[in-house]
């Protein structure tokens, strides 16, 4: 029931972002990585995507704004946002600003899985 | 509470902050890489050969990661005793090496480069406060992290000015401002007042050279 979901994720941490690809595609899902915030916009552009997973806080364009200019070209698209902090608050402020939810790092893959079915309205298998 | 002590909080607190943030990205990277190896394992449990390149990739970045917590933990902990004496012996390349690694992120985030060196190698022994000395340090970088845009580089020198202890701050980049522009922005940010307030409590001397983007803390 993944396949052919098209999930970009964006995150500074190469090596998380790399192998959190990797686990998604082993469960169908076709992921494709983003490390900076103007790579993801740039991403976006060519690629249609059904989801994104963004990190909040990156070096140079940060996870709401980034959030705030794909919203702007695409306002249904859904983003799921991941925070490092140890409160709720940047979270919190995300949802405010349109993401459809976010999660704690480090996080749970079945978790996300179920997050990105929920967003996209599907039913966890 | 005085003023000094919401300042020592305020200082402790962004610290905290940023290192517990570093933190969690390394525990998510371990995360990963061992939830890969066990859906590797979990296919079959001929898995591993068929996927020994992952496997081994996987058991790399679990090491490196765990090599960096440990690195950050010890140096988070140094760091959390810096109030414990008013005075102690530190070697002051040393100290910036820690500080660097400390504040990394924070210049990471701008795109800047944050670099220890020191001047010829040579070791230099300093007995101060190690809270003060982190604290002058740490407001240096801050005021520089507000004026220079990104693709700079800063780099903190352990040296010998005029037979004194030095920090030399030196900083540079193609889309680097002006040593005007540079120095009216520094002494702009609210990070200088505070580093002039609190290198006066240290009996550190600033000295700016204004012919380029450099200038020293004298630790006397």
């Amino acid at each position: 029931m993944n396949d052919s979901i098209k999930v970009l994720l964006v995150d500074d941490e190469e090596e998380f972002v790399t192998t959190l690809a990797e686990r998604l595609e082993m469960r169908g899902f076709d992921p494709s990585i983003a490390t900076s915030g103007d790579q993801a916009l740039s991403m976006v552009q060519d690629k249609a995507f059904d989801l994104i997973v963004l990190d909040l806080m990156m070096p140079g364009i940060g996870g709401l704004e980034v959030m705030k200019q794909i919203k702007s070209a695409n306002p249904e698209m859904p983003i799921i946002l991941l925070t490092g902090q140890g409160s709720t608050k940047e979270g919190m402020e995300g949802m405010n600003q349109g993401a459809f939810d976010f999660l704690m790092k480090p996080l749970d893959i079945e978790e996300l899985i179920s997050q990105i079915h929920e967003a996209l309205g599907k039913t966890s298998a | 509470m005085n003023q000094e002590t919401e300042k020592t909080l305020a200082f402790f607190g962004r610290m905290t902050a940023n290192l517990t943030h570093e933190f969690k990205n390394i525990l998510a990277i371990i995360q990963e890489s061992a939830g890969l190896m066990e859906d590797i394992m979990a296919i079959s449990p001929l898995a591993k050969d068929k996927y020994q390149e992952r496997f081994n990739n996987s058991m790399n970045t679990i090491k490196n990661q765990l090599q960096r917590g440990m690195e950050m933990a010890s140096r988070f902990n140094r760091f959390a005793h810096s109030p414990d004496h008013n005075s102690a012996e530190l070697e002051l390349g040393e100290t910036m090496v820690h500080f660097c690694t400390l504040t990394e992120r924070f210049a990471r985030l701008k795109h800047i480069t944050l670099q220890a060196d020191s001047q010829n190698g040579q070791e230099i022994k300093i007995t101060t406060n190690p809270l003060l000395l982190y604290m002058v340090l740490f407001y240096s970088l801050d005021a520089c992290l507000s004026v220079l845009p990104a693709q700079c580089e800063i780099r903190l020198i352990s040296a010998k000015k005029d037979e004194n202890a030095a920090v030399e701050i030196a900083c540079t980049g193609k889309q680097a401002p002006s040593p005007e522009q540079f120095f009216t922005g520094l002494r702009q940010s609210n990070a200088w007042g505070e580093l002039e307030n609190t290198a006066e409590q240290l009996n550190a001397e600033l000295k700016c050279n204004t012919d380029d983007l450099r200038f020293y803390l004298i630790l006397k």
